[in-house]
């Protein structure tokens, strides 16, 4: 099954990182027997810290605002018209397990139901029966004997 | 079905086993629903040109009704305890050495208990909550559902 009627083209592969003499020379210091420690935690630390600047700079972007300001209409009503909205529906439905739901729902739903009543007719018996017992003058709780 | 092997089970009161007995009165009921349908779709193919929906008499019905109940009362005690009433409510019918009823003793039961159903209202006066048909037959019914 098919989603997206035209098919996209492959995106171009990362390249990969270009050759630093910094890092290498941060390595370097990493490695040297009584400050490289130092190294180390400081570079825990810068990477905590960027990690929180941007969650920070994550947080105050609005995306949705953005492609909607920055994209044209043209462009999103293109990518919309070229994804099979049917199929992909069907697929989800596909993917979720409905029947099984419905039947463990409806179980807990029924074992609950049966126990509240259950539960409920056992207080009714003993309220019957310690009315019955005071006015005939017995002493309660007796009739659990078997 | 398993019977508990527990003598200290609590007897079940007077109001879940009404409960109980009028689920029992349902269930009979629709079934003979389902022996008359099946009597006129019976008629019906037999004598197609002629076909008149049967009249119900009041003897025969009452007849019917009886040994259908009294079967499907002593049926389900003898089997297993239990009836569709008393699977809803949490109950089970056991003997005098809390073991399943005899099939005699069932069956006598439960024409006992369709020849005069007012003896169930004595589970509200009796100290152990039995009614008549359990003080005749040595019969106890007792709660099987966890609480």
């Amino acid at each position: 099954m098919t989603l997206v009627n035209a098919p996209l083209p492959p995106l171009p592969e990362r390249p990969p990182p270009a050759p630093s003499v910094l890092v290498d020379v941060y390595r370097a210091c990493e490695a040297l027997p009584v400050v490289g420690s130092l190294f180390t935690r400081g570079k825990r630390e810068a990477q905590a810290l960027l990690s929180l600047i941007v969650a920070a700079v994550l947080d105050e972007l609005d995306l949705t605002a953005i492609v909607r300001d920055r994209l044209p209409a043209e462009a999103i009503e293109t990518v919309i018209a070229r994804i099979d909205l049917v199929a992909l529906a069907d697929e989800v439905i596909n993917g979720v397990d409905l029947p099984a739901i419905i039947r463990g729902s409806t179980n807990s739903v029924t074992a609950e139901v049966m126990t509240d009543v259950r539960t409920q007719g056992e207080r009714a018996d003993d309220a019957v029966s310690g009315f019955v017992d005071r006015v005939l003058g017995r002493r309660q709780g007796s009739h659990d004997r078997p | 079905m398993t019977v508990r092997d527990d003598r200290t089970a609590r007897t079940a009161g007077v109001v879940s086993r009404t409960v109980a007995a009028l689920i029992d009165l349902a269930v009979v009921g629709g079934l003979l629903g389902l022996l008359y349908i099946g009597l006129v779709l019976t008629k019906l193919a037999l004598n197609p040109g002629s076909f008149r929906f049967p009249a119900l008499e009041l003897v025969f019905t009452g007849l019917v009704g009886f040994v259908v109940a009294v079967l499907y009362l002593g049926g389900c005690w003898s089997v297993s305890g239990r009836t569709a009433g008393a699977a809803v409510m949490g109950l089970q019918v056991l003997g005098r050495h809390s073991d399943l009823l005899k099939p005699p003793a069932a069956f006598l039961r439960g024409a006992a208990c369709v020849v005069f159903p007012l003896g169930l209202a004595w589970v509200a006066l009796d100290q152990h909550r039995r009614s008549l048909q359990d003080n005749v037959f040595g019969s106890r019914v007792v709660y099987v559902h966890p609480c």
